[in-house]
């Protein structure tokens, strides 16, 4: 059974995550005006569609493109050393330390609660079409599994493979691989929670909604 | 010499953009590379900063404007592509031509490569001047009486040649990468493979057009390397190469040089001439496009000896360095078409002419890659531990993993062509390059493993078996 | 009546008067309140000096009409905004209570209704002749506003709501009876949601258009768009306490101000806006937008203003009477009831005309509304065409109109049936000689091809290759000749990288490669690519966009217009080809005040229609975008809505096919009228539309749009429009539509 008083000690014992916000590509960088300090936005609106507080502007190619800060949080170092210089892509702009909000908690013990079900190799994945477009539609917890279901396309080095899925059958409950981005061998893809399990995970996610304050 | 004020940018990574940086340093030209952080470890890498190039961490290979962005810092005059990524990308040669900083792209001009990019256009410039190509339609077809009209002759016209099994291709116009092809064993059928191309294409490319070409069996795959220098009127040829020992995804794994050997196999037909004749039509496509560095000229022949050209790579190719190997320059070896390329490039004169390139012994070319032949040549990735051979005056191998620099361990990226090495290996003859080719296999030493403990997987074995079989139907 | 009753109505009156003049005329409701306090404390304290408290009162009474009296003059525009906007306003419940003679809801009972917003009712009038009494029928539909009724929503109708009113407009239609409809909107409720309030509206204007029973319409409250939903009447009155206008005064005073997000704009700015839209009664009387105007009492009607009501019956009947007469056959008869109803002392109760017309009189009248409706703001804009020209191109435009129908009546009957006798005949004695040639069908084995036939397989074939544009487009954007990068707006979701201007805008036609993004292209990238080079030719040129209300400002914004634009107006109408085929284009080009429509753009259009409809030539409205109708024209702007629509619908009548593409931003006026009536109607890729802007919909509905909540594939799900369409194969698509939609002489279906 799962503990989630501990777990949640734990946590509480350091709340906040540390971001490196890094160069995207290549260009010229010039800083907002801020400082070590200073408070930040990631994207908000009902709809994510604000997008977050501009740490930097990046100029590439007569395209200036901003960097912004992709969670609220304080900013912790600002790599000011760099104004008005070129840089390579993934050099550090700067440092965020982002306090856990109630869903990030969430998430964090959701893994604990949830089966994982683990990439298989390091690629990038897609769900398979018409599973893909259920997701899309109404959202992946709307989707059940069971085991040896095709679910993923894993794509690697031009080819792609089908992935079946393994674990005990349920809705999955969470997604944790992104479009066009690389998955790690062994790290989570989809967190599945069976019918048993439910009142468990909604018990935890209560319980984080009431106990957990917010950082600002 | 006019290439001393030069940096070139390499836009590549692995093997061939040590090869690059080689010839660059060679040359006495400044280079500067480009690489990704999951690629931090690669030969190429190494390579520059041993070589004082200047080095630039970028987001990806594919994105040209980091390409620029680097170029215009590190102040490069001239960016080459290398093979894959932007080689045959007309666009990014144009841009790098005419941005507001003008810059050299090591390769022909952008319209060559647009015009001979497209393989309708290409079949056309060829049947133009007649060089023969594959029979059929040169242009989309639109009207399905045409369609079938053509099909019809192109079955009777296979019957006539003596093709027992006549086949007719049906493509989609727009398409290429293999899709939207579909095969017409009996004629009568023709209409509705036809009806389902047409549909395809029309939904994937929103464009009904089709060609309708005979479909050629049991052929050698051919090559004809080509250099021209800026003025594009004196290209000269360095031989051809057969390509014909391909994996299952038609990905070539051994490549001769030369194309034939009559010398030790008897042919259905006069190989030499056959050898000539693809050689002339390539060298007078290349004089009516007026092609300006270097290129392959691809070509199937058949069993009974017919050739047709298929299309021109527009680059220089992975396989550049086994036509290298068997040319001699004023009777002189050590010819790096690579450097060429360049040299070129840049705008040197090529300074020879066709009398002087001669041509001695085999070479043979074997690409050396983790991968499973007997699962359909799936990618083995994990770690390689052990990687060397035994190094002998008629063999050169060309590999970026520094394992074999070093003895370290070195991760197989994900990210990019699973090409590990490439070994060339020298004979006077066909007899004597197999055997020595063979001995080079079995000298090579291969070892790895991935976190699944599984241990390595190579096509070794599939490069020796194939070995008795090159330059053969 | 009881006099606390009687001094407690005053107390309102006056409240009233405080909410109207919000501030202004302090001195004169500040003596009147005195005057009242006076009375009330008086009253109360039981000594009113000796006199009797009736007659105090009454004095009372009549100071209070007196200072009404001499307000009422004073008002000014956005006085009369808040006369019309007042809770104590007349609504369209106390109309059909105190107009008409009996009346029964059908369109629902209070909140019990799709939209209890829009009411529709069956009323009665009876008219007596003598000892006889006639019942004549009406439909009346309206919006409700009741009196601050929560669930009314103030009268702004949602579409289903004005999907409502069409549907009982049409029942009207087969019953032979005449609808009076009654405008009580600030504006429509600006959703999507099917069937959409630009689409429901464009709709219901098509429907009006066309519609063959007597309308008669009467304003109080014409808010834009929502306002025209109900209005295209024969008979238009108005309310002289009412309002007409293209957009709230607020609404102007936003787009003036270039107020966007938080701000507010001043009371003052919002007022001097209401006074330059030129929206009163009196106005829109003066341009010809309405045909009278009724009388209100002092400080505008209230449910207790029984008088008004009468004068309302008497206006509203003789409307109806002036419609039906205007269509009945020219009879001496005819001459003398409309001298006798014309006088206003006639009570036309007293006088009976029936209302039922026969067909010939239907088709007359549609006919006239359709002309009076072209006819207007004629003057609101600048053409500078010489009158002979005028002349002289009717003259050749009547000429090559029945030139066209001789040649489809001759040309195409005659034809059609000679070429498919020919087809079929030749068909067969192809078959015929197939079989004499090969009378056993046997395959040869080892078949001798003519030399010929190899050839043709082996050698370069003849190509037209012009047939594969392969990105080399006829027109290339001027953002082509830049050296920068720009990044697709679709990047963070679908992973494109940046694009190479000069790639993205002079060979991709400004689609991103990687996600198929359309970004905004100029308009000459469709005239030149879409259309047969060389086969544009402009038309009416001469027509320009004016200022026809003296708008402050709007004369430079014009100017600079013109010279970033070298264009005189946002519409351009031209003649084209497309693979040979003819056809008339009228555009609206997005950089000429952002696309707005007004008297000038409006003009245009109609002549562009009727030019299509006299040469039998398909016609397509492309819009390359338009923000709505010209706001600081005013009601010459909101006019063209009923006017444009009323020339498509003679088109479209007249057997034309009519097409509308939008390109990038579409909204408003013109997408709820003729643009939105199309029964084709395309969209371009990455393209929005709808009736107002995110903004405007969270300021007036305060709900939260979420993004793309106008793109075009949300407007196709929602069954708006009949496709969205690539650039790249705008022509293709559009020769498609030629093809199927226009049938075999791309005119006549």
């Amino acid at each position: 059974m799962l503990d989630i008083s501990t777990l949640l000690e734990e946590i509480k014992a350091s709340p906040y995550e540390e971001i490196v916000i890094r160069a995207p590509h290549t260009g010229i960088v010039t800083f907002s005006d801020l400082k070590p300090g200073d408070r930040v936005q990631g994207k908000t609106g009902r709809w994510k569609e604000i997008p977050g507080t501009r740490i930097a502007t990046l100029t590439r190619e007569r395209n200036p493109k901003p960097v912004e800060a992709p969670l609220k949080g304080e900013l912790r170092e600002i790599s000011s050393e760099f104004e008005g210089q070129f840089v390579e892509a993934g050099t550090q702009l700067a440092v965020l330390r982002h306090f856990l909000s109630r869903d990030e908690v969430i998430d964090i013990l959701l893994r604990h609660a949830l089966h994982l079900f683990p990439a298989p190799e390091r690629a990038k994945y897609y769900f398979v079409p018409q599973i893909d477009t259920k997701v899309k539609v109404s959202g992946c917890q709307s989707v059940t599994v069971q085991q040896g279901m095709e679910l993923l396309i894993m794509s690697r080095m031009k080819r792609e493979t089908p992935v079946y899925y393994t674990g005990p059958g349920g809705i999955i409950y969470a997604v944790y691989f992104k479009h066009n981005e690389n998955v790690d061998a062994g790290r989570p893809l989809i967190g599945v929670c069976s019918k048993e399990q439910l009142p468990v995970v909604e018990e935890l996610v209560l319980r984080v909604r009431t106990e957990w304050k917010e950082v600002f | 010499m006019e290439t001393q004020n030069h940096i070139v940018l390499i836009a590549n990574r692995g093997e061939i953009a040590v090869r690059i940086a080689r010839a660059c340093h060679a040359l006495g030209v400044g280079v500067a590379c480009v690489y990704t952080a999951e690629d931090a470890e690669s030969g190429h890498v190494r390579v520059a900063q041993e070589l004082g190039g200047s080095l630039y961490r970028v987001s990806s290979y594919h994105d040209a404007n980091e390409i620029m962005s680097v170029a215009d810092q590190a102040g490069a005059t001239a960016i080459h592509p290398g093979y894959g990524f932007f080689a045959e990308d007309f666009r990014f040669a144009r841009r790098v031509t005419t941005r507001d900083r003008k810059m050299i792209f090591i390769g022909p001009s952008w319209r060559v490569i647009r015009d001979l990019g497209d393989k309708i256009n290409t079949k056309r410039l060829a049947r133009s001047i007649g060089v023969p190509t594959v029979p059929g339609s040169d242009r989309p077809i639109y009207d399905e009486q045409e369609a079938e009209k053509v099909a019809r002759s192109l079955y009777d016209f296979q019957l006539q040649e003596g093709v027992s099994q006549p086949l007719v291709l049906v493509k989609a116009s727009a398409g290429g990468g293999g899709m939207g092809i579909e095969e017409v064993y009996d004629i009568d059928q023709f209409r509705s493979v036809y009806r389902r191309v047409r549909n395809y294409a029309l939904r994937q490319f929103k464009d009904e057009g089709v060609l309708i070409e005979q479909r050629i069996c049991g052929f050698n795959h051919l090559e004809v390397q080509i250099i021209c220098d800026r003025t594009g009127k004196n290209p000269v040829h360095f031989g051809t190469r057969n390509c014909s020992i391909q994996s299952v995804g038609l990905q070539k794994r051994i490549e001769v040089a030369p194309g034939f050997d009559p010398s030790s196999i008897d042919y259905d037909f006069d190989a030499e001439a056959l050898l000539k004749s693809i050689t002339e039509h390539s060298l007078a496509l290349a004089r009516e496009v007026g092609y300006d560095n270097v290129g392959t000229w691809e070509w199937i022949v058949t069993r009974e000896g017919r050739p047709f050209l298929m299309e021109v790579n527009t680059r220089i190719q992975v396989e550049n360095g086994v036509s290298a190997r068997i040319s001699r320059l004023r009777g002189e070896s050590g010819v790096d078409l690579i450097s060429e390329q360049i040299r070129v490039g840049l705008g040197e004169p090529l300074g020879y002419t066709q009398d002087d390139v001669s041509f001695e012994g085999v070479g043979i070319e074997y690409r050396i890659i983790a991968e499973d032949p007997s699962h359909r040549f799936t990618p083995w990735v994990g770690r390689i531990e052990r990687f060397s051979w035994k190094e002998e005056p008629w063999l050169s191998v060309y590999t970026h993993v520094p394992t074999a620099m070093t003895g370290e361990p070195y991760d197989i990226p994900t990210e990019f062509d699973p090409n590990l090495a490439l070994a060339i290996v020298w004979g006077k003859d066909l007899s004597q390059a197999t055997q020595r080719g063979k001995a080079f296999l079995d000298s090579l030493v291969l070892e790895g493993s991935n976190r699944d403990g599984e241990s390595l997987k190579s096509n070794v074995a599939f490069l020796r078996k194939n070995s008795d079989r090159l330059l053969r139907f | 009546m009881d006099i606390e009753k009687r001094a407690q109505q005053l107390t309102e009156r006056l409240r009233y008067i405080r909410d109207i003049f919000a501030g202004r005329h302090a001195g004169v409701i500040a003596q009147l309140n005195a005057r009242l306090d006076d009375f009330f404390q008086n009253l109360a304290e039981g000594h009113l000096a000796g006199s009797d408290p009736i007659i105090e009162l009454g004095l009372l009474e009549e100071q209070f009409l007196a200072a009404e009296r001499r307000l009422d003059a004073e008002l000014t525009p956005m006085e009369k905004v808040r006369i019309v906007r007042h809770p104590q306003r007349i609504c369209l419940r106390d109309i059909l209570e105190n107009v008409y003679d009996n009346f029964t809801e059908i369109g629902g009972q209070e909140e019990h209704s799709i939209d209890p917003s829009m009411v529709i009712a069956r009323a009665t009038i009876t008219r007596r002749r003598g000892k006889k009494k006639y019942n004549q029928l009406i439909m009346v539909i309206g919006q409700e506003k009741g009196h601050g009724e929560e669930f009314r929503n103030g009268g702004s109708v949602k579409p289903w709501g004005n999907a409502k009113a069409r549907h009982f407009m049409q029942v009207a239609e087969t019953e032979n009876i005449p609808i009076h409809t009654y405008v009580f909107t600030p504006g429509s409720y600006p959703i999507e949601d099917y069937p959409g309030a630009a689409q429901q509206i464009a709709s219901n204007l098509y429907e009006m258009a066309g519609l063959s029973v007597p309308i008669v319409a009467v304003i109080s409250e014409g808010g834009s768009g929502g306002a025209e939903a109900i209005a295209l009447a024969d008979r238009r009155l108005m309310l002289s306490h009412g309002y007409y206008s293209v957009i709230s005064p607020e609404g102007a005073a936003a787009i003036q101000g270039r107020l966007k997000g938080q701000g507010r704009a001043t009371p003052e700015l919002i007022a001097h806006c209401a006074a330059q839209l030129r929206m009163t009664a009196a106005d829109n009387l003066s341009f010809g937008y309405v045909d009278r105007v009724v009388q209100e009492p002092y400080l505008g009607a209230r449910p207790q203003h029984y008088d008004f009501f009468r004068t309302l019956r008497q206006e509203i009947i003789r409307a109806t009477d002036e419609a039906v007469i205007s269509v009945r056959p020219f009879s001496p008869l005819r001459r003398l009831t409309l001298r006798r109803w014309g006088r206003e002392d006639v009570n036309l109760d007293e006088v009976y005309l029936r209302w039922n017309l026969s067909d010939s009189a239907r088709e007359k009248l549609v006919a006239k509304r359709q002309k009076k409706f072209l006819r207007l703001s004629r003057g609101a804009c600048i053409d500078r065409r010489p009158a002979l020209n005028l002349v002289r191109k009717s003259l050749r435009e009547s000429w090559e109109s029945t030139s066209a129908k001789l040649k489809y009546v001759l040309y195409t009957k005659h034809q059609q049936r000679l070429t498919n006798f020919f087809d079929e005949s030749v068909s067969l004695a192809l078959w015929l000689k197939e079989r004499l040639l090969n009378p056993f069908s046997s395959k040869p084995l080892r078949p001798r091809l003519k030399p010929e036939t190899v050839r043709e397989l082996t050698t370069l074939s003849d190509w037209d290759e012009s047939e594969s544009r392969k990105g080399r487009w006829a027109y290339v954007s001027p953002r082509a000749r830049e050296d920068r990068t720009v990044t697709c707006p679709n990047a963070a979701t679908h992973g494109c990288m940046d694009l190479w201007a000069p790639d993205l805008y002079g060979e991709f036609a400004g689609v991103c490669t990687s996600c198929g993004h359309h970004f905004p292209m100029e308009y000459q990238w469709v005239v030149n690519n879409v259309f047969d080079p060389g086969s544009v030719r402009e038309f009416n040129t001469e027509v320009e966009s004016d200022n026809p209300l003296g708008f402050e400002g709007l004369s430079e914004l014009l100017e600079k217009a013109r010279q970033k634009t070298h264009l005189k107006s946002a519409c351009v109408t031209f003649e084209a080809k497309l693979e040979g085929t003819k056809m008339i284009v009228a555009m609206l080009v997005a950089n000429f005040r952002g696309g707005s429509v007004g008297a000038a753009e409006g003009q245009k259009f109609v002549e562009a229609a009727a030019l299509a409809e006299k040469k039998h030539y398909p016609f397509l409205a492309y819009v390359h975008g338009t923000a709505g109708i010209r706001i600081q024209e005013g009601t010459h702007g909101v006019i063209q809505m009923p006017r444009c629509t009323v020339a498509v619908r003679r088109y479209i009548e007249a057997g034309g096919l009519y097409m509308v593409l939008y390109d990038t931003n579409s909204y408003a006026g013109p997408v709820a009228s003729f643009l939105g009536c199309s029964p084709y109607q395309y969209a371009m890729r990455s393209s929005n539309l709808g009736f107002a802007g995110p903004g405007v919909i969270k300021e007036t509905t305060g709900l939260e749009i979420p993004p793309h909540y106008h793109s075009a594939y949300k407007a196709l799900a929602r069954g708006h429009i009949q496709g969205v369409w690539d650039r790249r194969e705008a022509r293709a698509n559009l020769q498609q539509l030629l093809l199927t939609a226009g049938g075999r002489n791309l005119y006549y279906r």
